[in-house]
């Protein structure tokens, strides 16, 4: 198991201005598995693809296990990328493409017979050996992919949006192949996704880069309950904010004064509180606004609720079944739990 | 449909017939005369005795079977080292790097430039009284133009096989280059991440990936070396010749009677051409079956 650092990694591409990645520095521990997310061109491939070696970084250090690994050939790293459009070779068997590494590595043709069995079982395909790439379903050839790349017992394995060519019932199904084979075999992990909700569901911390620059690294639960910014907010799907002052704990707007013990301590701040956090109750009290209900959209396991409250719109996802009490036009009160509201630092304009 | 088909079939008529009858018809009229069939000097019997003679006789046999192997040596050299140069070229050319423009298009410069043109070039630079032995003559590095090598005129055919590489590295090239370039790098970089050093990934993994396009035009090369005449013309020697120098001289002899031996010659090439083509499309059918 190799623990990975990375130390004010930047890449400036040749005739661009702005870095591609800009001083990146993060720990990832030994065994841990890691989501680099950010949305399309923000540098995280850039990052596993300096990891891998096969960009060179402009500066900075990639160490394993405290040693240094930018002048060590990329095919001796032991870092294995494993691509979003899978690369099976195709003019090769799976069994073929699975043991790859290994006949590069010159090993036995008999132990490369059996790892390919035991690898090929490992990703739930054990009898599609035979098969060309082609006769295979775009789930089955990420699986071989991974095969592929798990066979050579990698130091550390790279994960360039392996789920982003599958549809939905797919990557569920290679999102929990991923996370189990990824904690039974104990493989350090960097895992690059645009998708939030994926990067939480499997990864043990997520890095959010935005714009070349690190956000945020932190458990999946600190961007839903304690954002950095604004924009890490939005990232993960934060959509009520409000504007206001803090002090000792009590955060005053237009809509009143509440209890918001979390956050900054005091000044100019942005109350945000998660769609799901927020209650619906019957009686006014601490926390508690009131407004009209504008929009209600029911999708079978809950409903999503859009509410005026003064100049505000809160979003809020409610039980499926609040539509028989309350329907569009109608007022509710809004309890917003002060553990659940996250008070950031906001400059005024 | 059925009147839409009709229709594209009486459109494509007249093209096709003209270019049946030119084809067909001068195949079977050269077939026919490679038979001994030349009404105009009152052969008419149909026979093989053209093609016995031009293998087996006493007189014609030596050049022959010496001519064949001159054309298959010649051939496959050319073809062989051509591809060998473009492969290395273009994995060169694919990276990006100052100038890369200007050096695709001086690499792919002499596309559109006759054979004849670099056969006549061949000679002014490097014969024996070429430019490059007067250059060498002037430099002190050689005496006199005999102590230059023959590089054309000889026979082993280095001058007819320079003059090929030098003008079929580019067609080679222009294939092999579009190829890598539609295919990107990801397959090299998964290979290298797996472990695979600079020769594996080519041998493993860039060759097979253009070998199908590579196949296609070394087919194509071989097929045009193999039974070209004008380029062995101006840069062969008298003996060995190439078969289809053999066949031009045949049909040129003012005796109509070596007409037939001259078109058996032809028959004989081109038949030479359609066993590879059809094992390069059995290959490629085989290719296209496992990918």
């Amino acid at each position: 198991m190799t623990h990975l650092s990375i130390n004010a990694l930047t890449k400036r591409y040749p005739g661009e201005e702005k870095p591609a990645i800009d001083s990146l520095s993060l720990e990832v521990e030994s065994g841990k598995l890691v989501a680099l997310l950010g949305p399309s061109g923000c540098g995280k491939t850039t990052t596993m693809k300096m990891i891998a070696g096969l960009l060179e970084p402009t500066s900075g250090d990639i160490l394993f296990d405290n040693q240094s690994i930018l002048n060590i050939a990329p095919e001796k790293r032991g870092a294995v990328m494993v691509f979003q459009n899978y690369l099976l070779f195709p003019y090769m068997t799976i069994a073929q493409n699975v043991g790859y590494g290994l006949k590069m590595r010159k090993v036995d043709q008999a132990t490369i017979d059996r790892r390919v069995g035991e690898m090929l079982e490992l990703v739930k395909l054990p009898s599609l050996g035979d098969r060309r790439p082609k006769e295979l379903s775009g789930g089955q050839q990420q699986r071989v992919a991974l095969a592929r790349a798990l066979i050579v017992q990698p130091n550390l394995l790279l994960l360039d949006e392996p789920l982003s060519n599958l549809d939905a019932h797919l990557r569920f199904e290679m999102r929990d192949l991923i996370r189990e084979i990824q904690q039974e075999m104990g493989i350090t992990t960097l895992f690059v996704t645009h998708d939030q909700e994926e990067a939480a569901v499997l990864s043990d911390k997520i890095a959010l880069i935005l714009d070349g620059t690190l956000q945020q690294y932190d458990p999946p639960m600190g961007f839903y309950e304690s954002p950095k910014s604004r924009a890490i907010a939005d990232f993960f799907g934060g959509v009520n904010f409000v504007t206001g002052t803090q002090d000792k704990g009590r955060f005053t707007s237009d809509l009143g004064a509440w209890s918001a013990p979390r956050g900054i301590e005091a000044g100019s701040g942005l109350a945000t509180i998660r769609p799901e956090d927020i209650e619906i109750c019957e009686a006014p009290g601490e926390n508690v606004v009131s407004g009209n209900i504008v929009s209600h959209v029911y999708v079978g396991t809950h409903s999503r609720l859009k509410v005026d409250v003064g100049a505000h719109q809160f979003h809020v996802v409610a039980d499926a079944g609040i539509i028989k009490t309350y329907g569009t036009g109608s007022t509710v009160m809004l309890h917003l739990p002060a553990e659940k509201i996250w008070v950031l630092p906001h400059a005024k304009d | 449909m059925k009147w839409e088909r009709i229709r594209i079939a009486v459109m494509l008529a007249p093209t096709l017939l003209v270019i049946s009858i030119l084809f067909f018809g001068s195949l079977l009229y050269g077939f026919l005369q490679s038979l001994g069939y030349n009404p105009n000097i009152g052969a008419t019997d149909i026979n093989f005795d053209a093609y016995l003679r031009v293998m087996f006789s006493e007189e014609f046999s030596g050049r022959f079977w010496s001519g064949l192997t001159l054309s298959l040596w010649v051939a496959f050299c050319s073809t062989f080292v051509s591809a060998a140069i473009a492969i290395f070229v273009a994995l060169l050319l694919r990276r990006t790097f100052f100038g890369k423009k200007l050096a695709v298009f001086f690499f792919q410069l002499n596309l559109p430039i006759p054979h004849l043109v670099i056969a006549v070039g061949m000679i002014m630079l490097f014969s024996q009284s070429g430019l490059v032995s007067r250059m060498l003559g002037e430099l002190g590095l050689v005496t006199s133009p005999r102590d230059f090598p023959a590089l054309t005129k000889d026979a082993y055919g280095i001058g007819i096989i320079l003059a090929y590489i030098w003008k079929e590295v580019a067609f080679f090239g222009i294939i092999v280059l579009a190829i890598l370039q539609s295919l990107g790098e990801d397959y090299e970089a998964v290979a290298q991440s797996l472990g695979a050093n600079r020769w594996q990934r080519f041998r493993t993994v860039t060759l097979p990936l253009i070998m199908p396009g590579l196949m296609s035009a070394s087919i194509i090369v071989f097929a045009f070396t193999f039974g070209s005449y004008e380029v062995p013309r101006i840069l062969g020697v008298g003996y060995p010749k190439m078969l289809p120098v053999m066949s031009l001289d045949f049909f040129l002899n003012p005796d109509l009677n070596a007409r037939a031996e001259g078109m058996a010659l032809s028959m004989i090439i081109a038949f030479i051409v359609l066993v590879l083509i059809f094992i390069y499309m059995y290959i490629t059918a085989r290719t296209v079956r496992k990918d």
